[in-house]
Parts: C-alpha cells; structure tokens; sequence
C-alpha cells in the first residue's frame, strides 16, 4: 500500500462503501440491465458534479410503483437533463435541494429566466421554497406568469420562507374551492386503485 | 500471418479456421448473473497498488475524503418534524417517498383515535420531497393537505412536500 | 470496437495493446463503477465465449466458464498491472478456466443442438451443418494442449511471444502444438474435405 494512502485509507474504504451502498439499491431493486443503464446515468452525473441522490431516488420511485425497465431509464434520464438545466440557469453554487427544485420549476414550464429572476431578487438566501412553491402555485393551476409576478412581490420585499408557503395555501384553498375536483372533495381521499401495484421487493 | 510464413495454414486449416471464427452467441444474461454475484459478494476489487498511475495517491485519498464528508454533511443537516396525515377507511396505510427510498414496507402511518384518521411524523432535512400514501397494499393516495406533483412519470397521483 | 480486436488480430496478429477505453473503465469499474465493468463484459463476452466454446464443446459450459472468469476478473481487477492490455489478462483468467475444466470429464459434446442454432439462413443449410459438425469432432478429438494452442493461433490470431505468456509454455512447445493440431485436423477431415 502507497505510503500516502496509509492515514487516508479508511476514508478512501468509508468513501467507497457509501458509494458501493448506493449502488446497492439499485441492485436490489431493479433488474440487472436497468440497474446499470441508471447507474450509468448516476456515473455521468456525477462526472458532471449534479446531485445523483434525486436520481436513485427518481429510479426507486419508478421500483416501487411497478414501472418497467425503459420509463424508468426514460424518467432518470429527463431528470439528470433537467437537474442539468437547473444548474446551467441557478450556477455552480446551488444547493442539490436547489437544483431538485429548480428542475422541477423548469419541468413545470417555468423558464430560466424566472428561475434567473428570483435568484436576483434572494441573493445569498436559498431558493427552494420560492422555486417550490412557483412550482406548486402552477401545478394548481395558475399561470406561469401569475404565478411568477406572485412569488417575485414577496422576494422583492424580503418575504421569509413562511411567506410563501403561506401564500401556496391561500392559492391552494381557493383554487381547489372553485374548480371541481376530480377526485372528490377536499379533505377526502377515494384515492386512485394503483394501475401499477407496488412491486414487491425481490 | 503471412501465406510463406511458416505455419501458414493450408486451404483444409484455413476452412476450418473460418468456420471456428464465427461468432458464436452466448446468453446475454451471463452478464446479469456475473453483476448478480458480483453484488451479492458485497467486495469491490481491491484499490490499485499504483494509485498514481489514476489520480495520484494523496489526491485519489483527499477526493475520497472530501467525497466522503460531503456525503456525511448531506446526512448531517438540520431536520424538521413533519406529520403527515390520510383520512382514509382503511386496514393499513403507508408512505412511500423520496425521503424513504420508496420502500413501501418502511414507514407505516399509525391509526388515531378518529376513525380513519392515520399519522406518521418524520424528521426531515430542508428540501422537496415527492410522496404518495400506499393504502392497503393496493392505492395510492395523493395527499390532499398538500400539492400535487406536477411531474408524473409513473402514472400513480404523488404528492409534493417542501420543508424549508 | 475493441471487442472485434480479438479476430481481426488473426491478420495482424496478437491480441491488441490499443484499449485506452479498456483502461478508463478499469478504472472506473476500480473505483466502484458496476456499470463500467458491465461494459466491459459485453465488449468481450462473445470473443470470450468463441474461445471457451471450442475448447469446452459446448454452449452451457462455456457459458459457465465466461462467468467464471468475469467474477474472478471483477475480484482480481487490482491485480491487472496493465489496463490497457485488460482483454489480454482477461483471456489468460478465461484460459486457465477452461483448463481447469478440461481436467473434470470432458462432457459429450452436445454438438448438433449447438450448432443448429447457430446455422446461417439462406445456403445449404444441411451442408454447413455437417462440416461444422465434423469440424467439432475433429476439434474435440485433439488433446487438450494441442486444441487450445491451435484455437490460440489460429482463431484468436495470437502471436508464439502472446501465448507464451499467457499459457506459461515455451514458444518452441506452443509452436510443436500448433503443428501437430493442424496435421491431426488436416487427417481427420481429410475424408470430409475430399467429398
């Protein structure tokens, strides 16, 4: 053993068992051939220094509810392009929680510019519950634009994070009082029989 | 190899030497069986005794090391309590998440004194999580008290919880 | 394509030093990367798979003896000294392999089941079939020295310095081998050869 390596060894085994346990899931979760087309997309995130975390996570999402080998590849791989994405518009220094929620932003159809603005509007302070609740705001239904010009008046003024989750729950409330639900009314949950029932661990 | 070279092949070798080229297809599933031990060994090949044939032995150490305590950081962040809640008429009900790897045998909600009414409280560090609630082994149930997910990749309703 | 490197070799001769994408994924599969040496099984699963079926005679043990040596490269990686001749060192583990089992019984060759999956379509059919099915007798009835010097030279297009090295035996020797498997094939298809 190289002299060098002697007083790092047991971080270089620590460093290495962490990453062998990340495969693992995999492993145990997926079959053999979608397992290393994920793995390869984990490899090419992590040579391109995105987050891989969200990526497993978006592969065992895909497990356990029974998806098969190419939605899963397919899903990792539109997420490792838009956690690309994220990174290009929030810079080298976002957060991997920051990243998860701008891609999902970006997914939504918020654009980069939005994305761009906010940063603006919160130098130095984190970004993932205003780049959440943008998201959610539109997965509700909103507008983009509403939903920007909403976000952006508690950014410019400094709003903390409460704000804006406080807000979500305004626009949630309202929005699902108004609209017919397809799936019953609020507060109660029949619930969708699962199309794909969840894959039992091997 | 040359026709004049000295073990050249005669016109009977050379037709059987093109016969045993062919290709000949094996099952490709050796390879799943060879990960499949690979994983079950649980061993990664031992390191290089020449490390600074690759990144160089302090550097390949030091990139572990600060792989490593990034790895720790992540998992070293402050949490925050969060109860999830599913009324429901049910037997049993879980949650299955990015917070938990998905597993569906993980995290149970527990049955609270109002009929139907099942909880579960989790510790979880700022981020955003995707979620469902597993209802007796055969729904999946969004989670009304919070968004929905925008994004559906695999056809079941998820849920979005963002903890700041 | 690396993988093709083993055949073409049989013009050129030797087992091809030029493997820099062998090199990378060593290393990647070194530092915890399953999916780098996957990529490395089926580059040379099927050049291995040749190699392991004629000299084992037939298809589910060569199977069993590609496994083999993709674990044992897997655990032995650290040891492969020079990356960029992987597919070398990966054959020396498949040929000791093979070795190893030509000491157990050497099984019946299950030849026409093999060998009729692996009929070209279009031609004549029946012909092809057997005069490979008399090339695997021929092949079969050789030692197992001579059969693996011969499918060494011949089918892998290995150079006499290669095969020293990788099955310890003198070139002379290997060189003897060669000879003598080519003069029995040569007798033993002579009959077919004639028709």
């Amino acid at each position: 053993m190289p002299r060098c390596a002697v007083p790092l060894a047991v971080v270089a085994v620590l460093a290495t068992a962490t990453l062998h346990a990340q495969e693992r899931r995999l492993v145990d979760r997926l079959d053999p051939v979608t397992a290393t087309a994920v793995q390869q997309l984990i490899d090419s995130a992590r040579t391109a220094e995105l987050p891989t975390e969200p990526l497993v996570q978006k592969a065992l999402e895909g497990a356990t509810l029974g998806a098969g080998g190419d939605r899963i590849r397919t899903a990792v791989g539109v997420l490792l392009g838009q956690l690309g994405r994220a990174r290009d518009v929030l810079g080298p220094t976002a957060t991997e929680a920051e990243l998860t929620a701008g891609a999902g932003a970006l997914r939504a159809g918020l654009t980069s510019e939005t994305l761009q603005r906010l940063q603006v509007m919160r130098p130095g302070q984190p970004l993932v519950v205003p780049l959440s609740v943008l998201t959610d705001l539109v997965a509700e239904g909103m507008t983009a634009d509403l939903a920007a010009r909403s976000v952006f008046d508690l950014a410019r003024n400094g709003r903390p994070d409460a704000d804006f989750l406080a807000l979500r729950r305004r626009v949630q409330t309202e929005l699902r009082s108004t609209a017919p639900r397809e799936d019953g009314p609020p507060g109660r949950s029949p619930g969708r029989p699962a199309a794909n029932p969840p894959a039992t661990r091997p | 190899m040359h026709a004049d070279s000295p073990d050249a092949p005669d016109d009977t070798l050379r037709r059987v030497i093109a016969e045993l080229r062919r290709p000949v297809h094996l099952d490709a599933r050796i390879d799943d069986r060879v990960l499949r031990a690979i994983a079950r060994e649980q061993a990664l090949p031992p390191r290089r005794v020449r490390p600074a044939r690759w990144a160089g032995g302090a550097l390949g150490g030091a990139l572990a090391a600060g792989l490593l305590l990034t790895l720790l950081g992540r998992d070293a962040a402050p949490t925050r309590p969060i109860e999830l809640r599913l009324i429901a008429p049910a037997s049993h009900v879980m949650v299955v998440g990015d917070f938990n790897d998905w597993d569906p045998a993980a995290t149970p909600l527990r049955r609270g004194n109002e009929g139907g009414t099942w909880t579960v409280e989790l510790r979880l560090p700022p981020g955003r999580y995707r979620y469902t609630f597993l209802v007796d082994g055969r729904r999946w149930v969004p989670d009304p008290e919070e968004p929905r997910a925008a994004d559906d990749d695999f056809g079941a309703p998820m849920s979005v919880l963002t903890v700041s | 394509m690396p993988l093709r490197v083993l055949s073409q070799s049989a013009v050129t001769g030797g087992l091809s030093p030029v493997s820099e994408a062998d090199a990378v994924l060593v290393g990647r599969t070194l530092a915890g990367d399953l999916a780098a040496f996957a990529s490395l099984m089926s580059r040379y699963r099927e050049s291995l798979g040749r190699y392991a079926y004629h000299m084992l005679g037939s298809r589910e043990d060569a199977e069993e003896a590609v496994q083999d040596s993709f674990v044992r490269a897997y655990r032995s990686l650290g040891d492969c000294r020079q990356p960029e001749r992987f597919a070398a060192w990966l054959f020396t583990i498949l040929v000791n392999r093979c070795r190893t089992s030509q000491r157990r019984l050497f099984r019946r060759r299950r030849f026409s089941e093999d060998l009729r999956d692996d009929v070209a379509a279009g031609g004549d059919a029946a012909a092809s079939l057997e005069w490979r099915e008399e090339i695997a007798r021929a092949l079969a009835a050789l030692r197992p020295h001579y059969r693996e010097a011969f499918l060494l030279r011949y089918v892998e297009g290995l150079d006499y310095a290669e095969m020293a090295r990788l099955t310890g035996a003198r070139e002379p020797t290997l060189r003897m081998r060669v000879k003598r498997a080519g003069d029995q094939l040569r007798e033993l298809l002579r009959d077919i050869h004639a028709r």
